[in-house]
């Protein structure tokens, strides 16, 4: 912005949402849509590497330089990125399907799992740590003329015995009103803390027993999960989720963190969150047909960075050695400071975490499959862009995080895209003309892949032979669709015809080798902590994989790519959200609060990037299955059988 | 109580492989013990030295390395029988230096009828190695892998870029392959099972581990080569039961230690001789690791780790 220009008002209209912005003269384009709310990718926070914030300008003028992200052609089409992009004059914008953040059909992800996380919680007594209580009080006389609190508090004594209870001041305030209000017949609502004891959160004048709501989120790196609870009856009343609004300022959390190091960052990471966690309870709210005021808990799983962003800790400690989170329990604290848009008394409880790089989700997740209080040796991943394991049992448990990369929620990969509608998620191929058969979430139009669909992308045209161990495709078959692309070799999984954008979706070799790496990354840690242990994987007997890269993980095709170790299939259980699960578990029973920071304190946190052996079992795993065949026998007799069918 | 000598039970042996054709062709592998372990098992070849010859005329050889070929450096076919008829090379190794796309770029044909004039001059087996350009190495050797056919060269390095069409000629023209990886054990058992299913014959590969010169991290080559022997010897694994060679020469004599001339500083003693030592003591090294070829270039160096395996391996 010159200082020049300063003061002269610009209006740019957003298509298709039609949100119409004022931006100065000279404002980023992408910066400007984000303030206005326009939903917008933007992979790479904005530093123009990525490609993914592309725009079209209808009419306008911006002042944009083209990098290898735009070819030519776009470039004359009027094709621009937005973080390139400065604002001249009124403009016009079309965002493309492909830029835009969308959401409706990520609910589909939602629904997963639901059943077998159902299988697996046991143990817990339904104890929320948030109860009402209805309270009948003597009037106050000439000669009982205590004071109100006390005649509170003598009320509450009845019901609680000699449980200590302690009075939150904003209760205090409103208490002479409500309990005249309510002829003194109140509902009391109090908060049971680990360490206070019993807590007075609020006061209200009648019998409201029957609202008693509690909110359970997760806080992912890409997407933000919540869920509307009944507490009187244990149940979800509503769910919905949305991109973490964060995503513009970066991708992974490297970048995140990096961006809270910029002037205003933290606070504008922070801002984005909670944005984004009030979008989704407006929409809790609507869809289940309660009132705000009536929530009267929040529960959140989130890893360590999106814990502290959420709560504006500064989160530059996390990725600086020797990586020391600022919390990992946090202190009791109310939601409605930090701007999320419940009332005043509303208590905020992140999951705890153990350290910089394992955090809050993770425990919830093996609090909510309940990893930790069963005898059967478990093994737990979360397969993510942050890879996280734990192994044990009921006696112990040690976790390693490993960092995959973004491949399994799309990332890095071409035609990527996360698990909602359009995104192919099955995919099959025939062995005899090597033509795919394609099936994308909600049947529309292919308009990319997700991580599951890669792995079952990358798992058939292994097993059909299209490619090597290394993950390079045999070039001499007799198919068009192999053909020489810009980054080698690739094959076209669907046409331009059958897609939404009207361009063939490919899968290359530098997608491939960005999948081999993931998995690699997730086998070698997995290999690498079972080992530290002093056991193997034949010993595990119970896998449980979690994770947000589609509605479902077809096993098999995991193991084939190596991604999951060759155990028999009945030891593995898909649970979809582990960390929601665990969130929701905690909301509805106390007892797993204090369980949380148990199991967070019983697991001892093994840094890979320290182990000598990670390294070797990684680059071991950058093979299809793997170097060591022996380790997979299953996928070796499978592939056998397919030679001698197809003859190769 | 007699005192027993604790013994490691091997369960593989490395595969023999045939380098070269007609009698001068020479056989190497067939270990079922780690290097020179004769108490434990048998070392039925020992390992070999390839003298090294350049197709065109070195530039930054130090004088030392220079002096034994004085007059023959510009002519390939000439230093290839010096070497054999005047240094008594059992193998020749002829480094393909003219044709790097960064150098003097020479065409794949030109190269390919240096490489068959050497071969029909000298009958040992000869070594064929290229730049490690895996579209040059591709077009020069399968060139070469056509007009030498029938003389078993053993060429490389093959590398997992340029493996397939590599290979594939190997195949058709019955020639070893040197399998190259970066220093890794694992990225070694990948590149021999490519090979493997590619269908070159396991008669036909031979691992090159990558190797560096004493005083540039020759602890790592021999970590990563005892390694592969502890996996092919004692865990049975088939993928890494192959011979090794290791192209030595070029690591030692380029270094600066052996380079810088005496007078520059006389502390570090005559150069000459620091830098056959040099070259002798990293091959002696790479010796123990488990290298079965090594590719030498002075003819004093070589004479003192011939001396060393013949101490070696008389019982």
């Amino acid at each position: 912005m010159t200082k020049k220009s300063s003061g002269k008002r610009i209006s740019v209209t957003f298509q298709p949402d039609d949100i119409t912005a004022t931006a100065e003269y000279k404002a980023n384009l992408l910066e400007t849509a984000i303030a206005a709310g326009v939903p917008i990718n933007a992979s790479c926070g904005g530093a123009g590497t990525c490609g993914t914030c592309k725009i079209l300008i209808e009419k306008g003028r911006v002042d944009s330089i083209r990098t290898a992200k735009v070819s030519e052609e776009e470039y004359a089409r009027g094709t621009r990125q937005a973080c390139q992009s400065r604002i001249l004059s009124n403009l016009t914008v079309q965002i493309p399907a492909e830029s835009r953040l969308e959401t409706a059909v990520l609910e589909r992800e939602m629904a997963s799992g639901v059943e077998a996380q159902a299988a697996l919680a046991t143990g817990w007594g339904f104890k929320p740590s948030v109860a009402k209580d209805f309270i009948e009080l003597v009037p106050p006389t000439l000669k009982d003329n205590t004071s109100d609190l006390s005649r509170l508090m003598r009320g509450l004594k009845k019901r609680h015995g000699r449980e200590k209870i302690s009075v939150d001041f904003p209760v205090v305030k409103k208490l002479a009103q409500v309990l005249r209000d309510g002829r003194w017949m109140v509902t009391v609502t109090t908060l049971r803390d680990s360490e206070t004891g019993l807590r007075l959160i609020n006061i209200e004048p009648g019998d409201t027993r029957t609202k008693l709501y509690c909110l359970a989120f997760d806080i992912g790196t890409t997407a933000v999960r919540g869920q509307l609870l009944d507490l009187n009856r244990g149940k979800i009343l509503a769910q919905s989720l949305d991109y973490n609004r964060q995503r513009s300022y970066g991708e992974d959390v490297i970048s995140r963190i990096a961006y809270s190091q910029k002037p205003g960052g933290l606070k504008r990471l922070q801002q984005a969150v909670v944005a984004t966690i009030n979008k989704i309870i407006g929409e809790l709210i609507e869809q289940a047909g309660v009132e705000t005021k009536d929530i009267a808990h929040m529960v959140v799983a989130g890893n360590t960075t999106m814990t502290q962003l959420l709560l504006g800790l500064d989160p530059k400690y996390l990725r600086l050695a020797p990586y020391v989170p600022t919390i990992n329990t946090a202190p009791p604290l109310t939601a409605s400071p930090l701007g999320i848009e419940v009332a005043e008394h509303v208590h905020l409880y992140t999951i705890p975490s153990v350290a910089s790089y394992v955090g809050g989700d993770i425990v919830a997740g093996v609090l909510g499959t309940g990893v930790y209080q069963r005898k059967k040796l478990t093994l737990y991943i979360d397969i993510g862009t942050n890879g996280e394991i734990v192994i044990g049992n009921s006696d112990w448990m040690v976790t390693a995080s490993c960092s995959a990369g973004p491949a399994f929620e799309g990332g890095g990969i071409k035609h990527g895209m996360i698990a909602a509608s359009g995104a192919i998620e099955d995919f099959n191929i025939s062995r005899q003309n090597l033509e795919p058969e394609v099936h994308t979430i909600g049947n529309s139009k292919a308009s990319g892949i997700c991580g599951a669909g890669l792995i079952n992308i990358v798992a058939a045209l292994f097993s059909a032979g299209v490619i090597n161990q290394k993950g390079k495709f045999h070039s001499h078959l007799p198919t068009k669709r192999i053909r020489r692309g810009r980054d080698g070799y690739e094959y076209v999984i669907a046409w331009a015809t059958e897609t939404e954008m009207g361009k063939d979706i490919v899968l290359t070799e530098v997608d491939i080798d960005n999948l081999i790496r993931a998995k690699a990354a997730m086998y070698a840690g997995c290999q690498t902590l079972i080992r530290s242990v002093g056991t193997s994987c034949p010993d595990v007997e119970r896998v449980i994989v979690a994770g947000t890269f589609g509605s479902n993980i077809d096993i098999d095709k995991a193991v084939t790519i190596g991604l999951l170790p060759d155990l028999p299939r009945e030891r593995f259980i898909f649970i979809g959200n582990g960390s929601l699960l665990g969130a929701r578990l905690t909301a509805f029973s106390h007892d797993l609060v204090s369980e949380g920071q148990r199991a967070a304190g019983m697991m001892p946190n093994l840094e890979l990037s320290e182990s000598s052996d990670f390294m070797h079992n990684y680059v071991a795993a950058l093979f299809l299955p793997h170097t060591h065949a022996e380790e997979f026998p299953s996928v070796r007799v499978k592939l056998n059988k397919a030679e001698q069918e197809i003859g190769i | 109580m007699a005192f027993d000598i604790p013994k490691i039970d091997y369960t593989g042996r490395i595969k023999e492989i045939k380098l070269g054709s007609g009698d001068e062709a020479l056989t190497v592998g067939g270990q079922s013990s780690y290097p020179f372990h004769l108490f434990e098992g048998e070392m039925p070849h020992p390992p070999r030295i390839a003298m090294e010859v350049y197709d065109s005329p070195p530039e930054e050889w130090p004088e030392a390395a220079l002096e034994p070929f004085t007059g023959v450096t510009d002519d390939p076919v000439a230093w290839a029988k010096k070497c054999v008829n005047d240094y008594g090379a059992e193998m020749v190794c002829l480094q393909l230096v003219s044709t790097d796309p960064n150098g003097l770029d020479r065409g794949a044909d030109e190269a390919a009828e240096v490489v068959k004039k050497v071969a029909e001059a000298i009958t040992v087996p000869l070594i064929v190695w290229g730049t490690a350009n895996h579209d040059k190495d591709t077009e020069v050797l399968r060139r070469v892998s056509e007009l030498c056919q029938g003389r078993k060269l053993i060429m490389g390095p093959v590398e997992e870029g340029d493996y397939k069409k590599i290979g594939a000629s190997a195949i058709g023209y019955h020639h070893t392959v040197i399998a190259s990886t970066p220093i890794d054990i694992n990225l070694a058992k990948q590149l021999n099972i490519l090979l493997g299913n590619l269908g070159v014959p396991d008669e036909q590969i031979i691992i090159d581990p990558t190797v560096s010169g004493i005083g540039y991290g020759i602890e790592y080559a021999y970590s990563v080569m005892e390694r592969i022997r502890m996996a092919a010897l004692a865990q049975q694994d088939e993928k890494l039961q192959f011979p090794i060679i290791c192209n030595i020469a070029r690591e030692t004599w380029k270094t600066k230690e052996v380079k810088i001339a005496t007078e520059e500083d006389p502390k570090l003693g005559d150069a000459r001789k620091r830098g056959i030592l040099m070259e002798a003591m990293s091959a002696m090294v790479l010796l123990l690791a488990g290298a079965d070829v090594l590719i030498m270039r002075h003819p004093e160096a070589i004479g003192l780790v011939r001396q060393m395996i013949g101490e070696l391996t008389t019982s």
